[in-house]
This record gives structure tokens, sequence and C-alpha cells, in this order.
């Protein structure tokens, strides 16, 4: 194949020399001070996302089960698990003497979740499953993952708890979609198409938070398309299809 | 299983290949969005050795370019998250290509060892570093006849000596070939100077003192845009090896006489079948790869599950000896002279 640029215009390490040194010097990650006023001030709404995620989310498998009565214990526990969490976020924002934002969070998550109520009344089982087994639990996941490398220790110790439960709950949703693909494949990507951009709007609207917390917005983004990616491999989904369907979050 | 990690040459060739491969989200996307790509597994491959053995192995794009080197973390994130997809794919043996083992190594990535929930191992993972090194010697020892040079007359001037290829291309060529002197050039003294000791000869020089000296001249260090090297001072006949990374030293020489050959990269005998080595801007892409490519295939054909080459300075005479058979066995060459164009059209 040949290149449209030439070689000798390729980077070479060399020609970054300034990011080597900046390596060395910021190799490892340095945290921010818990107990500044910005800090705190952005961890109020932060915080109040989590803790309200974490209640959606009981709500949201709760309401799961009616759908699938057989499967009431099982997602009963899963909620019960996410209260677990709530209480630990909440805890997290105690500890530092910060009060969560919760109006901010309510409005925060609106969108998403009336998107969930509407799919649930409707009985569409695989578009509450991609809002809340999917998105929700990735968005999760990517965001504690990234906050574990630059919590205090005190929240450190408790996301790390979280994240565990998280990746089963991804898998969850991810078995009932993998068992039922070829039903509901078609559901699943037009739920997709209007849901996933909602993530990356949310996404951005708290990016400048999160950079107060040391979170990285690209850093972020990037753990998000990763455990979306995983989940949407693991129920069977091939690379043009998951492509097809990461597309809706950058148009 | 074998995996091999790369990535493309630049932003607009991995654009370009990922519109090839159906993956439009990121063919489209601007930089940014490729900072936030997931790595990929783009193919998976079945390769015969000259002995008739099979193997199965993965080809992973990193979503690395090279524009992200002034990107730190994203470049680090790239190489940690690709090393993370082989593991969590149970790939055996996995080579770092290109500036993704550069990266691990002068960004010094080990102590990251846990990516999520994943612990990784390093013994699933190799830069290919040994095999690359004795293809270099190789190279050398074959073509160096070919355009007349004596190796027991030729002074070799190695730059880049302190590094791990470096290092370990120095030893073989004191040790086993018999060349009439070596000159090793780093940027750092005290390195060249524990290195000197250890292998009981060589000269240590600059970079202008030694080209004009020397018939020989191994590049291991991938050379700054920067230096502009007068041509009419290198002796009349000159071989070149460019075993750094990026490959870029035809630019800097064309001449006559000056035989520049891309060094560390090896042939397969036979058609692999495969597409990812398109990507990777080699001249037969169904053969030629690079030879710490190779090294994953070579450690796996062997059944050799362990990261052969890793950390600096470790590579041993008798690892380049056990890696060198095993090569040839299964089918490897080092690519010399008569294949290379005089100059790349790219």
């Amino acid at each position: 194949m040949h290149n449209e640029l030439k070689i000798t215009d390729m980077q070479t390490l060399e020609s970054n020399k300034k990011t080597t040194e900046e390596f060395a010097n910021t190799n490892s990650l340095k945290l921010p001070d818990f107990t500044t006023d910005s800090y705190k001030d952005a961890y109020s709404r932060i915080n109040a996302i989590v803790i309200e995620g974490e209640q959606e989310a009981h709500d949201n498998y709760i309401s799961i089960a009616t759908l699938i009565p057989n499967e009431l214990e099982e997602l009963t526990k899963l909620a019960r698990m996410e209260m677990k969490h709530k209480k630990g976020f909440t805890a997290c924002g105690r500890n530092l003497g910060v009060e969560a934002d919760m109006e901010f969070a309510k409005k925060f998550f609106s969108k998403l979740h009336g998107n969930f109520q509407i799919a649930l009344e409707k009985g569409n089982l695989t578009t509450c499953l991609l809002i809340q087994a999917i998105l929700i639990e990735a968005f999760a996941i990517s965001a504690y993952n990234v906050y574990i490398r630059v919590a205090d220790p005190f929240a450190k110790k408790i996301t790390e708890g979280v994240v565990k439960d998280e990746y089963l709950h991804l898998n969850y949703g991810q078995e009932w979609l993998k068992e039922n693909l070829s039903s509901c494949k078609e559901e699943l990507m037009e739920a997709n198409k209007v849901n996933l951009p909602l993530i990356k709007k949310m996404l951005d609207e708290v990016a400048d938070d999160a950079s107060v917390l040391a979170m990285d917005r690209e850093e972020l983004m990037e753990e998000f398309m990763i455990a979306y990616q995983d989940t949407l491999l693991e129920i069977g989904l091939d690379n043009r299809e998951i492509a097809r369907m990461a597309m809706a979050a950058i148009v | 299983m074998f995996g091999l990690i790369g990535h493309s040459t630049s932003f607009e060739d991995a654009k370009r290949k990922a519109s090839l491969l159906g993956f439009d989200h990121i063919a489209d996307g601007d930089l940014d969005v490729w900072c936030t790509a997931p790595p990929q597994l783009v193919e998976n491959v079945e390769v015969k050795s000259a002995t008739g053995i099979s193997i199965e192995g993965s080809y992973i794009d990193s979503c690395f370019v090279p524009e992200m080197l002034s990107r730190f973390k994203t470049a680090r994130r790239k190489v940690l998250n690709a090393m993370e997809l082989a593991q969590k794919k149970g790939i055996n043996i996995t080579a770092l290509g290109g500036f993704t083992s550069i990266i691990f190594e002068n960004f010094n990535l080990l102590q990251h060892k846990q990516i999520r929930n994943t612990t990784l191992e390093w013994e699933r993972f190799t830069t290919g570093n040994t095999h690359t090194a004795w293809v270099i010697c190789k190279q050398l020892e074959i073509n160096a006849p070919r355009i007349g040079i004596d190796l027991k007359k030729a002074t070799v001037a190695v730059i880049g000596a302190t590094g791990d290829i470096g290092s370990a291309v120095c030893r073989w060529l004191i040790n086993k070939t018999g060349i009439s002197e070596l000159l090793m050039v780093a940027r750092q003294r005290e390195p060249l100077e524990i290195l000197q000791k250890e292998l009981d000869g060589g000269t240590i020089t600059s970079l202008n003192e030694a080209l004009p000296q020397a018939d020989i001249v191994v590049w291991v260090a991938s050379m700054p845009k920067t230096v502009e090297i007068d041509t009419n001072n290198l002796k009349k006949t000159c071989l070149m090896i460019d075993g750094g990374y990026p490959k870029n030293l035809d630019e800097k020489f064309q001449g006559k006489n000056i035989h520049v050959l891309k060094g560390g990269i090896v042939k397969f005998f036979n058609d692999i079948g495969w597409n990812m080595m398109e990507l990777a801007e080699m001249q037969n892409p169904q053969r030629e790869m690079f030879a710490c490519f190779a090294e994953a295939m070579i450690l796996e054909f062997e059944k050799c599950h362990t990261n052969f080459s890793w950390g600096r300075n470790n590579i041993s005479l008798e690892k380049m000896e056990f890696i060198g058979a095993a090569s040839l066995k299964h089918g490897f060459s080092a690519i010399g002279l008569d294949k290379q164009p005089k100059v790349l059209t790219v």
C-alpha cells in the first residue's frame, strides 16, 4: 500500500522530546487537593450524579422485573446492590463535607429517565436493557475506573468495591440480549440510535466538573467506548455492526 | 495463539484503513475521536511454518497514530489498552510493534500493571528486540560482502549503541563477526562506558567522527529530522542499515555508492494471506514483516510462551542464537539489498 505521506513526515520520538520529558515528570498521577472549594463545588454535582445514577439503576432493575417476572429474584438482588452503592457514594460526599446537588442530578438524568419510562410502558424490554444494562452501566464503569485513579483514599476503596459489582450488572443485560439477539437486534439498534447520543451529551455536560476532579474527558469517553464495545461484542454483534452503532456517539 | 500489536504510520493512513475495514465511526472522526477509540482486533490469521506446524494469531490495532506522541497520556493508554485486549483474548505471546514498544519502554509503562479489572501478565508480551537484533546482524553479515565490503577489514558504527537492540548488535559484532573495528555512538556517555567495559572492546565516539570512518553504519536510534549529514564525508562505498523506527534514512542518504537497507525486516517463505502488513509499508506485504512481529510467531511455533525480549539490555548471545536458529527453521529470512528500491516511493 502506498502512503500519501512520506515516511519522513512521520513523527519520531525525537521530535516529541517534550512529551518524553513530560512523561518522566508526570508518570505517577498527581492527586488533586480534595479540600479546596472548587474541588468540593465540582464534587457536589459529580457525587450527586453518581448517587442519582445508583438510585435510577435500582429503580430500573425493579421495573425491568415487571417485564420478566421469572427474573424477579435476580433483578431484586441487583437492585439491592445498587442501593448499597448509593449508600457508599453518599458516604464519600459526607467524608469530604460536600452536600450533593440532587436537583442538578435529577435534571441530568431526566432525558434518559424519560426514555426508559416510555420503553417500560410499551413493554420494550430490549430498549430498557440497552439503557440500563448497557449504556448506564458502561457509563458508570467508565467513570468509576477513571475516578479510582484520582479519588481520595476513602472514596477509592468504596469505588473499587462498586466496580467489581458493576461488571456483574453489565453481564446480566449482556446475557439476556445475547440469548435473544436474533429477535431483538433491530430494536437494539434503534434504541441505541436514540440513546447513545444522550450519553455523549451527558459526558460533555460533566466534563468541566470532572476535570476539576482530575478526570480527563478524553479518558472518560475512551473508557466508555471500551466498556460499550466489549458488551456489544459479547452480545454477538460483529465489528461492523458495532462501528455502525458507535457512530451515533459522534454525529 | 500469537498476537501482534501495531498501529498506522499516520493519521491519514489510519482513517483510510478504518474506512476499508468498515469502522466508519472512527474513519470519519477527527484526532479527538481517535484518542477515545478502543483498540480493535482487526484480523485473525493461520500461519504454517516451513516445518509444517500451524499456529493461529491475531492482529490488534492499538488505534495509536504517531500524531498522538505529543499527547503522552493518550499514547500510554493506547498501548496499555491494546495489551489488555490481547490478554483478554487469551493470546499467549504478543509482540509490541512500531511505536508501541518504544512507548512502553521510554514512558516506563511497567508500573501500570493494573488495567481496569485486568492485571497484565508481562510474560505474555515481548518487544521482539532479540529477533530484530539478530536479523540486523545477519543483514550486515550477508549484505556487506555483496557490495564489496570485507568484514575482516570493516569499521562498523552503531548509532544508538546503548539501546536494547543497539547493545545486542554491538555484542554480536564483537563476539561473532571478526569485524576490524566497532564505533559506538549514543547520546549519553556513561552507558557507553559501561557497555565498552562489558564488551571489552569498541571505541566510543561521536556521530560526526564515526560516519567518515565507517564502512557500515547501523542505525538503531530514530534519526532526528533536524540532523543534516554531508554525504560527501562518507566512505565511497557504504552500507547503511536502517534499524530504527520510523525508517527514514533513505531520504537522508541518497548517493551512488550508499546502500540503504531497511533493517530488522524479515521475509516468510510463503504467502501468509493476511491484510495487516499492507498497512505497514512493507514491499511484499504477504511475506514481509517487522522482525519483532515475527518473534511472536516464532515463539508460538516453538511453544515458548515467555516474555523472551523484555526490559533493557537483557539480550544475550545465546538468546540471539536461539531465536535466529528458530527463525530459519520456521521459514524466515532477513531481507537483503537486492530486494530494496534505491529510493522509497511512499
